[in-house]
């Protein structure tokens, strides 16, 4: 009474006089003093906390100062007015105001309630006041604040003199509605600031939310309280590493696998808790389950090794996934959260699937046989969850779980060893035998035969995409698969087999292996055997593609229908690039299957609104075009005239065109199961036929192979025929690699050819000098011999010189004697003719004639 | 299999300047490996180890945050204080003034901290010093006495070689067991001191309850 007077007072004002809301809150503002009496402040908190709301901006102008004060002093000592004070802060910094306009206002005065920190270190120390009422209140007020300005108010929580205990302390509390607030109080806190994150755990949060989950009964409790739990352990672990490491060495991660009534130390020979496998569900539940199993994703993809429950929670996302009556959303979630090694256990894994009993709305489940995990896996993709339950309607969950699944396939066929071991399981026992009847050839070979079945239309697709995942830039598979001859299909077993009845039913069921031998089956197979060579499974999918094309071009087939059919060419065309490419004998097997012929026709005449079907046939073409390198009856020179007749530059750019079709655009690495219909804008007529319908058209392996090979088939298909292979490349890295590989190959080798001549030159000419040096050698022994003969020569020479010299020497001598001797017989004959004249005088005879000869001798 | 087994949880904080190796002692004590370039740690990262004291026959599950010694980060570091068993206090040999920052970061820890936080004072890169012996800027005897007028353990070690590492994290935990031996935690006192618990999860820790009323008990 006391208040209600007080109030009244105050608001009436001492004269009666009607008061202004300004002069009142004015004056309610001034008694907030300390000089009051605490009972009048209380009074006029109460009283401004009334009109708070409807006075947001005077209230706040003229008194928050004052109440953020008595929040400071007065809340310790009495919890009313500090409750009511800050439920009137609340009020003035409210920013989810019903009257937009007020909602500004609640920014700018959250704003000044942060201008120093004391507010908020204040509150945080009122998180474990004795008044519940007062917690409750701070709770809230500290919650509208991170809200509103959540870095401001994170700084200031991480210098709180008071430390993050109160907050945590919070949480331990009975109770729904403090319990809320609080969870409410921590996600705010947490989101986005890792030290905040790591702060609490060290105060043992982590502790704390498992004991609320724990608490209010797992799973199973209605309560809201174990989701927002959850949701705030999420959080804190996520992008956290020092949390991740954390949290695993605590006894929690055990207790992640218990809500879900998992046994965390299961080992790898005991069987699954049936209490796991076959649980109640509802909406509450599945979404806290996905949660549960989001942490133990991250904790199973985080660093470091030695995660105690690694196995257990390895074996519950695939129990999940495979062996459970849990939503399909959780089950692919299970797949997407699966790390890549967890696959290779796949095979030695006994699953006991479940299967609902029809009409029981799922309250009753048959435990079907057991089999392998990844029998169960292969089976999951070819037929979808529950053997094809409800593969007809091609809802998006269902259709996601498959796809999921292939991923996880794709993990198991990392090692290529794996891939060759299954195509070699789908080969001929023996050269005169068909292959074994495996899902994924049963799903490979089946006839496109209209009017197309679309649950057949879909195992189709996946194990197309399953098939091309084994034989992909893969040499020896693709070897390997050439030979694959596939068994007969017998008019009978095809449709019947497609319907997932409890006959053909058993037909997939992968641990059957070959079908129950039926004595039609066996004759037909006989007629049929006599009448042809059985055909390889690349021969039989060339006929389907020339059957599928032929079916779609029947007049009258309703869009449905036209599209079924599309669905299935392009995954037709899709396998075949991915299988002819680098695959000369593949490509020559396809062009003399009649595949050149069904491509050229397609071209011939294009559909003018689809993109994706003309583009992938001259993608194909392209590929038979450039690696058509195998001597045979089609050569590259044989369809050169063909490619230049439909127009190299055109193939090359309805190829190009593939690119903007959404069919391709849109899809990624876990993104390929799209709405039906895509792209709406093709067909704004279509009307799929279940509500919330998906569909498949490729997978992201192919799109990305034909991103990255688009550009080399769209170069070499207008190259010459003479031209060599220029495309030998992978992915597009890849081809850029190879690209400045070859460069480089080609640079060198020029190198080496440059400097083999040179080494020929210098060779030649190191021979001829050889020669020479030999011609020299032996000119000089000549010229030694020559100079040996000369010396000799010379010594002869000398010799005869000597000797001349000698004889001249003699003749001279005798020449002198002579002359002496002529001047001696000179002087003898003048001494004679002088006696004679001598002796005439004297008278004596002389004989005349001597002196007559002697004149004759010397006329003569 | 009976899971870990362990009687005490002891919460550690690495505290000190920024560069002196706290990270490195965290990553030798448990990898057992010499962290060559860390990165400047950013906010708090986490690890563990069991340490068995044979002479109280105790096993101690050893939680140790490794907070930043960057001045930006040190609001944030005082917030994990509080809630610590142990401290390591670091410092390096060859710098001189991250041993007179030692003082700043001491009272950081009293100011905040339980009265009951065991601090240990790790001049941390004597490796340096070995064959060096000019690069010591800080002299054993002069940390010792400080350790010694401010009730602090203390030790030299090496996270490059691993000298000393694990007997700072032991001789701290002793320390703490000693304190718990003696009465001088309750149970609910000191956030980092834990003893292990059943929790709700199914992993059963062996012997934790009987061990724990008799230590608690003397």
């Amino acid at each position: 009474m006391d208040f209600l007077s007080q109030t009244y007072v105050a608001l009436r004002g001492p004269t009666g006089a009607p008061q202004t809301p300004d002069e009142t809150v004015t004056r309610l503002a001034d008694r907030l003093s300390p000089s009051t009496l605490l009972a009048d402040r209380r009074a006029a908190v109460l009283a401004l906390k009334g009109l708070a709301r409807a006075h947001k901006q005077i209230v706040a102008d003229r008194a928050l100062p004052g109440l953020l004060d008595i929040i400071q002093t007065d809340a310790d000592v009495d919890p009313d007015i500090g409750r009511a004070a800050i439920e009137c802060v609340s009020s003035v910094c409210d920013t989810l105001d019903l009257q937009y306009a007020q909602r500004d206002l609640g920014y700018v005065h959250t704003d000044r309630v942060l201008e120093n920190d004391r507010t908020v270190h204040k509150l945080l120390a009122l998180l474990a006041d004795q008044d519940r009422g007062l917690r409750h209140s701070a709770c809230l007020l500290l919650t509208s604040i991170v809200h509103v300005r959540p870095q401001k108010a994170q700084a200031y929580f991480l210098k709180a003199p008071v430390g993050p205990g109160p907050l945590v302390g919070l949480l331990e509390e009975p109770g729904d509605v403090i319990c809320h607030a609080a969870l409410n109080l921590l996600s705010a806190l947490i989101r986005q600031s890792p030290e905040i994150q790591k702060v609490l755990a060290f105060d043992g949060v982590f502790e704390k939310l498992f004991a609320i989950v724990t608490r209010d009964g797992g799973l199973d409790s209605p309560n809201t309280s174990v989701e927002e739990a959850l949701k705030c352990v999420d959080t804190l672990l996520r992008f956290n590493t020092s949390n991740q490491s954390y949290f695993r060495e605590t006894p929690l991660p055990a207790l992640l696998a218990s809500l879900l009534y998992f046994d965390p130390n299961i080992q790898p020979d005991m069987p699954v808790p049936q209490e796991f496998a076959l649980q109640f569900w509802n909406s509450s539940k599945a979404q806290a389950a996905a949660l549960v199993l989001e942490a133990i994703g991250i904790l199973l993809g985080s660093k470091g090794t030695g995660l105690r429950e690694g196995y257990a929670f390895t074996r519950l996302l695939i129990e999940m996934a495979m062996a459970s009556n849990a939503p399909t959303r959780l089950k692919v979630q299970c797949l997407r959260l699966l790390p890549a090694s967890a696959a290779v256990l796949l095979p030695d894994m006994v699953l006991s699937p479940y299967m609902p009993v029809p009409e029981t709305n799922g309250e009753e489940w048959d435990r079907l046989e057991e089999a392998t995990g990844i029998d169960a896996l292969l089976e999951l993709i070819m037929h979808g969850e529950y053997n094809g339950l409800d593969a007809t309607r091609r809802q998006k969950e269902g259709m996601d779980l498959r796809g999921n699944a292939v991923g996880v396939f794709e993990n198991f066929l990392l090692d290529d060893r794996v891939k060759e071991a299954i195509v070699t399981g789908m080969l001929p026992p023996s050269p005169s035998e068909r292959s074994p009847v495996t899902p994924l050839l049963f799903g490979l070979i089946l006839p496109p035969n209209s009017p197309l079945d679309r649950v057949n239309v879909t195992s189709l697709q996946f194990a197309s995409v399953l098939f091309a995942h084994l034989i992909r830039h893969n040499p020896t598979t693709k070897a390997l698969a050439r030979q694959i001859v596939p068994p007969a299909l017998t008019p009978m077993s095809a449709p019947s087999s497609a319907t997932s009845g409890p006959g053909g039913g058993a037909f997939f069921v992968p641990a059957d292996g070959a079908p129950p031998p039926q004595p039609e089956v066996a004759e037909a197979k006989d007629a049929e055997e006599e009448e042809e060579d059985p055909q390889t499974l690349l021969q039989l999918i060339t006929e389907h593609l020339a059957l599928a094309f032929l079916s779609r071009s029947r007049a009258g087939l309703v869009d449905r229908e036209q599209r079924e059919c599309d669905r299935v060419i392009c995954m037709y065309l899709a396998l075949l690039s991915q299988w002819l490419w680098e695959d000369p004998q593949a490509v020559r097997v396809f062009l003399e299957a009649g595949g050149l012929g069904v491509l050229v026709e397609q071209l011939n005449q294009p559909s003018e609104l689809d993109v994706v079907v003309p583009g992938l046939c001259a993608f194909l073409l392209g590929i038979c075009y450039e690696f058509n390198r195998e001597p045979g009856e089609i050569t590259r020179a044989t369809m050169y005239p063909l490619l230049t007749r439909l127009g190299a530059d055109v193939l090359a750019g309805r190829t190009a065109r593939v690119r903007d079709d959404e069919r391709i655009k849109v899809v990624g690495p876990d993104f390929w199961v799209l709405p039906c219909p895509t792209p709406t804008a093709l067909n704004p007529a279509f009307i799929p036929m279940y509500e919330n319908e998906t569909e498949v058209w490729f997978d992201w392996a192919f799109v990305e192979f034909w991103k990255s090979n688009n550009n080399t088939i769209q170069r070499s298909i207008v190259a010459d025929p003479e031209s060599a292979s220029s495309s030998a490349a992978q992915s597009g890295e890849e081809s850029v690699l190879v690209a400045s590989l070859r460069t480089v190959i080609a640079k060198q080798s020029a190198e080496i050819e440059a400097l083999q001549t040179k080494l020929k030159e210098l060779s030649t000419a190191s021979s001829a000098a050889t020669k020479q040096s030999a011609e020299l050698a032996s000119l000089q022994s000549k010229v030694q011999e020559l100079s040996a003969g000369a010396e000799a020569a010379a010594a002869k020479l000398d010799e005869e010189r000597e000797a001349l010299e000698a004889e001249r020497a003699k003749r001279a001598e005798v020449e002198k004697e002579q002359e002496d001797l002529l001047v001696l017989l000179d002087e003898l004959s003048s001494k004679r003719a002088r006696d004679k004249v001598l002796m005439r005088e004297k008278g004596l005879d002389v004989s005349e004639d001597e002196g007559d000869d002697d004149e004759d001798d010397e006329a003569e | 299999m009976a899971g870990i087994s362990w009687h005490y949880v002891l919460k550690f904080i690495i505290t000190g300047d920024a560069a002196v190796g706290k990270s490195s002692l965290l990553v030798r004590l448990t990898d057992q490996r010499f962290l060559a370039n860390p990165d400047p740690t950013l906010g708090v990262e986490f690890g563990s180890k069991l340490i068995t004291i044979p002479e109280e026959n105790k096993v101690v599950k050893l939680q140790c945050w490794d907070t930043a010694g960057t001045e930006s980060f040190r609001s944030i570091t005082r917030s994990y204080y509080r809630g610590a068993a142990g401290c390591l206090l670091v410092y390096d040999v060859t710098s001189r003034q991250s041993f007179q920052n030692a003082r700043s970061w001491l009272a950081d820890v009293r100011t905040h901290a339980d009265p009951h936080l065991t601090c240990i004072l790790v001049g941390n890169k004597v490796d340096l010093c070995a064959d060096d012996a000019a690069r010591r800027q800080v002299p054993t005897e002069e940390a010792e006495l400080w350790a010694k007028e401010e009730g602090l353990l203390f030790v030299e070690a090496s996270a490059k070689s691993g000298v000393n590492v694990d007997a700072a994290f032991e001789s701290a935990c002793r320390d703490i067991l000693e304190k718990i031996r003696k009465g001088v935690f309750d149970d609910d006192r000191s956030p980092g001191v834990k003893l292990s618990k059943p929790t709700n999860g199914n992993v059963a820790v062996d012997g934790s309850n009987g061990s724990s009323s008799t230590c608690c008990g003397t």
